[in-house]
């Protein structure tokens, strides 16, 4: 769903000339980092997100993969206007859960303007409320995500094994080929999951691994950005994948990266030229007749890695609500046709056109 | 022919608030007779057609038409008499706003017969062709053949007239009275006329005589 | 079948006899079909449209919480949105804005803003979101956008992209057309806009105006809506859909009630011309339809065959009714506002829809009326001797059986003390009851009255020195008094009726006017441009205004809506200066009002409008509590006053206690006096002159006047318009009862005619006879007139409308209208007349019909 930064485009050069427009900050290469400040909201920035995404296990064994996300967007808004309602923030949050049985995703979504206590994402740590959906984090560095959605129920703790990993040039993470075009970046992968799961009014403890994906920015897409296709993935031997690349309206790349962190922390970066993306098998959603490649070979320089979807269906569809339609799934990963490691691909751009 | 009397009226009698009109009445009327009742003013001439008709009833006495007993029930009564009986007025009393055809049809619809023989006694009245006129259209004298006809068109046993010819010229009144004759034997129906005229009533059978003691036959000096 | 065909006969034969006769029915029953329905399908389109309108402002939100006054603070929204059983919960902010470029021409231009949060707003009222622009998507959420309902862009003439501006008190704001809206209601005026951005650009930061809830499944309704009343306390309102529509049928419900039964007075007058038209044509054709009876027709045949005869004329009647009336309503609907210009509905377009289910009831009810009208002559004739029946002349002996002096002191008596009783559901029910009574009584006491004049006249009159003409009109009048009366009987309904509504309506006018004299007190007034305006007007400009130079004294006023019962409409509270020494200096009292003594030191006096008496039982020294107040501030009526402005109740309080008790200190209105010397024209000029001048409404005191007036006139428009038709009715009946009497004098004229009198002189006799008769109709018309009047104003308008008035009689208008009438049935009666006198008279001796 990070689609969003998509749209940001648009919501920059249509804004309305205002008397006290907020000021935002740019992105720019070597920020330090500050922990636990950096895991609390940059509201300064036009927008963020906290996204986990995992594998989990339940007591019978049955694989299921999940999805928690949630947004800041800090929007137009005059920032001299005084009401509690005046929407300087908007939080947005998505959840779904991929479970083979279904075949499809069981999927919720909100979205609320920050006031009241009832929306917010606040400074300091990772503390983001909508509603009674919550994601926060601990001074231990624990997290807790809190998901009341439709069709089911999450309560689930995720407790870091590996440190975390600032993603790009320390954190500083390039979009596009313009040097503005970046966003700050770190990771948190191999969470150890534990909790409960409730559908249709029985709990399920579930275990497993996830991934957070932190990210912010002031800045947009290149214009000619249709879409992108992303992937994490924890390995089986502790190591750790990240792998994009944004595609142009014509299908080409526009820019990729990767990056490989083992069990020791040694991390090896690809530039653009060395990350690829090879379809090996499309699916077609029968919903929106977009066609997306679930099946994909990526080289990241001389490795070459195979994606399977854990079930081929597994695209959101709200056009009835935020009229966003992606495919966001749980895959696994194989590397030399041996299994390798689990975890989420996220394909954006392939139905026309992406608007809010 | 039956036997039964047409008509039978047995010791009727009638008042009007303390003023006795009929008192003890008995008459029978043969089947095809035709009799002319004439009497003075007053004496309970129209009272005792209208007794005949079912439209009043009597005080006391009996009535019978061909045979059954008039009934008392105005429904019952109105039934009868539009089956058994025909009537011929001093005032024609033709609807205005029917056409000829139509009015001489109001005995056929009533009584649920075929309307065809409307314009036969049309015809039979001498009143060929002008069956769509308006009532407005036609002369005193024709007037009264529409009466004629309506009254015989649905072959009535007995038919009732009032004074027929007391609206109408003498030459006319002959016309007529020879008209009302012919129609009633042409279909041998029985007949009471009540009149003040002689010349009426030498048309009849008999002419009968009403007074304070009954009906009484009596001959006309002059009648051949 | 030879049955039909008899009946076909018939029914052609007098149709062709009688065109005109039967062509007066067939439009009497019209016209009154056609009003009840034209004025129920206006007012159920108007209610209905109310309805669906208010209910679409709410979606499907289960509970409503709002504010006994008109905003409360936004702190309850985040404490709802949690509350347990609670799954959604939407906050609203509505504000009514004044739209300055319609201020010339449009009274009280007020445009609805709803502020909303769109994406709480999307669960629960999706069709009052806003559709932006296809690349302007941040528009649903931009301070300076607004989006429009098509009736309000219509109205606004503006498009997607346009600027409107629009004022709250003397400021004005502009903003941006974003676009429309998801799904409006059809003629609904809207607007739509964040919530956060009205709150900053309207003022009312930490304000709202409702909480739409949408509660979570499984939780009862009821309980929930108890538990939450008690928790929230009494200054809190929670209302479902349901209350909604009994306060917009509440809103409008005397009104159209009234106008129902007005329409149900058509319909009777019509009821009683067939009765009159039936009782006329049986007389008539007394000859002919004892000869069918002669023939051998039953009496159930011959009544059947009669009331055949009227039951076509009521089916062709109602159908034509019908058309009319969905025509009418169309127009009105069109021309007028929903509520015929009576100004209950602003800001809604309703949509006529045909109501099958009306449309049959009108049916049936102008049908059912019609055959009841001549139930009565067609029973006669049925049952009457046919013997007798054939001769002429019998007609006068048989009407002896519609006099019925008892009956007619039964209806006459009952309707007196029905008068006296009390209303029924806030509704006058025996009012017009009474009115209905006084109706028929008269009507069956006229045969008697009409007799017992005409006779009276003939023993008064001397027989040597009379003119014979008038003798023989009198001696007819007075031997066929039932006939003449039955004549008469269309002249008595519309004439009466027309002389109560005139004398209503002057009263209620002049009522109207010295009142406006007596709340009108200054020689200026200025507002706002729309009324009761949130902002109205800050201290600072007050005291600008205060500073004129050429102002000698000047009156502030708040006036704001407050409710006080969910299921009625707001009432008014208004704050000024008033002296508790001499409260009807500026109030105008309907009695005593409380003296400074009598008022408790701890209670605060109101004093309320005679509406609040009668709905909210607020009578002279009662303590209440008012929702605006702290709850534990008493009040006390201290006094009642007439308002005719504002029908659902309004109070009136001193504004420096309602300043102390709500530290509200804006206000709405002004009213200024000038100095001596001055003149208005350099008052207002300088009025005008003021930063804030072309912001400002400002009326001279005639104008208000005017103003006021014109609205009175309007709202009565319709009653003007039923007036007209009644008469029209009324005068369609006398010329079709003359002429058809007339006609059944055919044979007398032709007597008269033989021994001696000119056919000028037969002319001059009927006419007189036509003179006498509508002369004494028009009398007792007056006489019943002005007794419903009384009716009217002392009982009806009290008990539906909540305001007495004073009786003022228009003489010069009810002359002129009594000799219209005069001189229109005499010159009815000459030319039915000059019919009869042209016939030929031997043919008139000798014929039978």
């Amino acid at each position: 769903m990070r689609y969003l930064w998509i749209l940001l485009g648009g919501l920059i050069f249509q804004s309305s000339l205002l008397s006290a427009p907020p000021v935002l900050a740019p992105v720019v290469p070597g920020k330090i980092f500050k922990f636990p400040d950096d895991h609390g909201a940059h509201p300064n920035f036009r927008i963020e997100w906290w996204y986990v995404t995992g594998w989990l296990e339940t007591s019978t064994g049955d694989p299921l993969g999940f999805q928690i996300t949630f947004f800041r967007l800090t929007t137009q808004t005059d920032k001299d206007n005084p009401s509690h309602f005046a929407p300087h923030q908007l939080i947005i949050a998505h959840a779904a859960l991929s479970d083979p049985a279904i075949g499809k995703l069981q999927h919720d979504q909100k979205i609320a303007r920050s006031g009241f206590d009832l929306a917010y994402a606040r400074t300091g740590n990772t503390d983001v409320k909508l509603d009674d959906w919550t994601f926060l984090r601990t001074m231990d560095g624990h997290y807790q995500a809190d998901i009341r959605a439709d069709d089911f129920t999450m309560k689930l703790s995720f407790t870091p094994s590996q440190p975390l990993m600032l993603q790009g040039e320390n954190g500083f993470s390039r979009k596009g080929p313009k040097a503005a075009q970046a966003s700050y970046y770190y990771s948190e992968p191999h969470l150890q999951a534990t909790g409960t799961i409730n559908r249709q009014g029985k709990d399920m403890s579930v275990t497993g691994t996830a991934w957070l994906d932190r990210e912010w920015s002031s800045e947009y897409l290149d214009p000619d950005a249709a879409g992108w296709d992303w992937v994490s993935t924890n390995l089986d031997n502790g190591s750790a994948l990240m792998a994009f690349q944004i595609r142009g309206k014509d299908g080409s790349k526009i820019w990729a990266h990767a990056v490989l962190r083992d069990a020791s922390g040694r991390v090896q970066s690809f530039t653009p030229e060395q990350v690829s993306f090879h379809p090996v098998r499309t699916w077609r959603s029968a919903r929106t007749q977009a066609v997306y490649p679930v099946a994909t070979r990526i080289r990241t320089g001389k490795i070459e890695w195979q994606i399977t979807p854990l079930m081929d269906d597994q695209e959101l569809d709200s056009r009835d609500s935020t009229r966003a339609v992606y495919w966001e799934g749980a895959i696994t990963l194989t590397r030399d046709g041996k299994p390798a490691g689990r975890g989420y691909m996220e394909l954006t751009g392939y139905v026309q056109p992406l608007t809010m | 022919m039956s036997h039964t009397p047409v008509l039978e009226l047995s010791d009727i009698s009638k008042s009007y608030l303390d003023r006795q009109v009929l008192s003890g009445l008995s008459y029978s009327l043969a089947a095809g007779e035709y009799v002319a009742i004439m009497g003075d003013s007053g004496v309970g001439k129209s009272t005792l057609l209208n007794l005949i008709a079912g439209l009043d009833s009597p005080d006391g006495g009996e009535i019978k038409i061909d045979g059954k007993n008039l009934p008392v029930d105005d429904e019952a009564a109105t039934i009868l008499r539009r089956k058994y009986l025909g009537f011929i007025f001093q005032a024609f009393h033709v609807l205005p706003h029917l056409t000829l055809q139509q009015n001489v049809s109001l005995p056929l619809l009533l009584n649920h017969l075929p309307l065809d023989h409307a314009l036969t006694m049309l015809a039979a009245v001498g009143l060929q062709g002008r069956e769509q006129d308006f009532p407005h259209q036609l002369s005193g004298g024709e007037l009264q053949r529409v009466a004629i006809a309506r009254a015989l068109v649905h072959r009535p046993r007995l038919i009732l007239a009032d004074e027929p010819t007391g609206n109408l010229d003498q030459d006319t009144s002959r016309e007529i009275l020879q008209l009302i004759r012919s129609e009633i034997k042409a279909n041998q129906a029985s007949a009471i006329i009540v009149t003040h005229s002689r010349l009426a009533a030498e048309t009849a059978d008999r002419i009968l005589i009403l007074d304070r003691h009954g009906l009484a036959p009596i001959s006309l000096e002059n009648r051949e | 079948m030879s049955q039909p065909l008899l009946t076909r006969w018939l029914l052609q034969g007098e149709w062709r006899s009688h065109r005109l006769q039967s062509i007066v029915a067939v439009l009497a029953i019209m016209f009154g079909v056609a009003l009840g329905f034209t004025i129920h399908l206006i007012n159920t389109a108007a209610v209905s449209e109310f309805s669906a309108a208010t209910r679409s402002l709410s979606g499907t939100s289960d509970l409503t919480v709002r504010a006994l006054r008109s905003t409360f603070d936004e702190t309850l929204y985040p404490m709802l949105s949690q509350h347990e059983g609670v799954a959604r919960a939407s906050p609203v902010l509505e504000i009514a804005v004044g739209i300055p470029a319609k201020a010339k021409t449009v009274h009280n231009p007020a445009l609805k803003i709803l502020g909303l949060d769109m994406f709480r707003a999307i669960g629960i009222t999706p069709d009052l979101l806003g559709v932006p622009a296809e690349d302007k998507p941040m528009d649903m959420l931009a301070d300076d956008a607004v989006f429009l309902s098509p009736a309000a862009m219509e109205w606004l003439a503006v498009t997607q992209g346009d600027s409107i501006t629009v004022s709250m008190g003397t400021r004005q704001i502009t903003l941006r057309v974003a676009g429309g809206l998801a799904r409006a209601h059809a003629g609904q005026r809207i607007a739509v806009m964040d919530i956060g951005a009205a709150q900053w650009r309207f003022d009312q930061i930490g304000q709202l105006s409702r909480i739409e809830l949408k509660l979570q499944q499984g939780v009862n309704h009821t309980a929930f809506r108890e538990t939450l009343g008690k928790e929230l306390g009494a200054s809190y309102l929670l209302t479902e859909s349901q209350d909604d529509d009994a306060r917009a049928h509440n809103m409008s419900r005397a009104y159209r009630v009234n106008l129902d039964i007005l329409a149900l007075v058509a319909l009777f007058t019509g009821a009683f011309l067939i009765f009159s038209g039936q009782a006329l044509s049986t007389i008539r054709r007394r000859s002919q339809l004892a000869l069918l009876r002669v023939l051998g027709m039953t009496r159930r045949q011959l009544l059947r065959q009669l009331l055949l005869e009227s039951g076509l004329l009521g089916v062709l009647g109602s159908l034509l009714g019908l058309a009319l009336g969905y025509l009418l309503a169309a127009m009105a609907l069109h021309h007028l506002d929903a509520d015929l210009g009576a100004g209950f509905f602003p800001g809604l377009e309703p949509q006529l829809h045909f109501d099958p289910l009306a449309a049959l009831l009108y049916f049936l009810l102008g049908t059912g009326v019609t055959v009841l009208g001549s139930l009565l002559p067609a029973w006669e004739a049925a049952h009457t001797h046919p013997a007798p029946a054939l001769k002429s002349g019998s007609e006068y002996t048989v009407l002896a059986a519609l006099r019925a002096p008892r009956l007619a002191a039964v209806c006459l008596l009952t309707g007196i003390i029905f008068a006296g009783l009390p209303p029924v559901y806030d509704l006058p029910v025996f009012g017009y009851l009474a009115i209905v009574l006084l109706l028929i009584g008269s009507m069956a006491a006229l045969p008697y009255l009409c007799g017992l004049l005409f006779s009276t006249l003939l023993r008064a009159l001397n027989p040597s020195k009379s003119n014979i003409l008038y003798m023989l009109a009198v001696t007819r009048l007075s031997n066929a008094s039932g006939l003449a009366a039955i004549a008469l009987g269309g002249v008595l309904v519309s004439f009466s009726l027309m002389v109560a509504m005139a004398i209503m309506v002057t009263s209620f006018r002049v009522s109207v006017d010295n009142w406006l004299a007596q709340v009108l007190p200054a020689d200026l007034y200025l507002h706002p441009i729309i009324h009761q305006d949130m902002r109205g007007l800050t201290t600072d400009e007050q005291q600008t205004i205060t500073s004129l130079p050429d102002i000698a004294r000047i009156d502030f006023i708040r006036s704001i809506p407050v409710t006080l019962d969910p299921t009625r409409p707001n009432i008014t509270l208004l704050a000024r200066p008033i002296d508790r020494n001499d409260p009807g200096l500026i109030v105008p009292l309907t009695e005593n009002a409380l003296s400074p003594g009598e008022i408790p030191p701890d209670t605060v006096p109101i004093w309320v409008s005679e509406a609040m008496v009668d709905l909210y039982g607020f009578k002279t020294g009662k303590q209440v509590t008012l929702p605006f107040a702290d709850p534990s501030q008493l009040f006390i009526v201290a006094g009642v006053w007439r308002d005719y402005g504002r029908i659902f109740g309004a109070i009136q309080m001193e504004l420096s206690d309602y300043r102390k008790l709500t530290g509200d200190d804006h206000v709405s209105d002004a009213a200024l006096w000038i100095k001596p010397g001055a003149t208005i024209h350099t008052a207002v000029s300088a009025l005008k002159a003021l930063p804030f001048g072309d912001t400002l409404e400002i009326m001279e005191t005639g104008r208000v006047r005017a103003v006021a007036l014109k609205q009175f006139d309007r709202s009565f428009a319709v009653t003007y318009l039923l007036e007209l038709v009644a008469i029209g009715v009324g005068l369609m009946g006398v010329a079709a009862s003359f002429s058809a009497q007339t006609l059944t004098r055919i044979r007398e004229f032709g007597m008269l005619r033989h021994i001696g009198l000119s056919r000028r002189q037969i002319q001059r006799m009927l006419t007189l006879e036509g003179g006498l008769l509508a002369g004494f109709g028009i009398i007792t018309g007056f006489l019943l007139g002005t007794g419903i009047s009384l009716i009217l104003i002392f009982i009806v308008n009290p008990q539906s409308f909540h305001w007495t008035m004073q009786l003022y009689v228009p003489w010069a208008w009810l002359v002129l209208m009594a000799l219209a009438v005069l001189v229109a049935a005499t010159l009815t009666a000459l030319v039915a007349s000059r019919r009869a006198a042209s016939g030929n008279v031997i043919r008139a001796v000798r014929e039978d019909w």
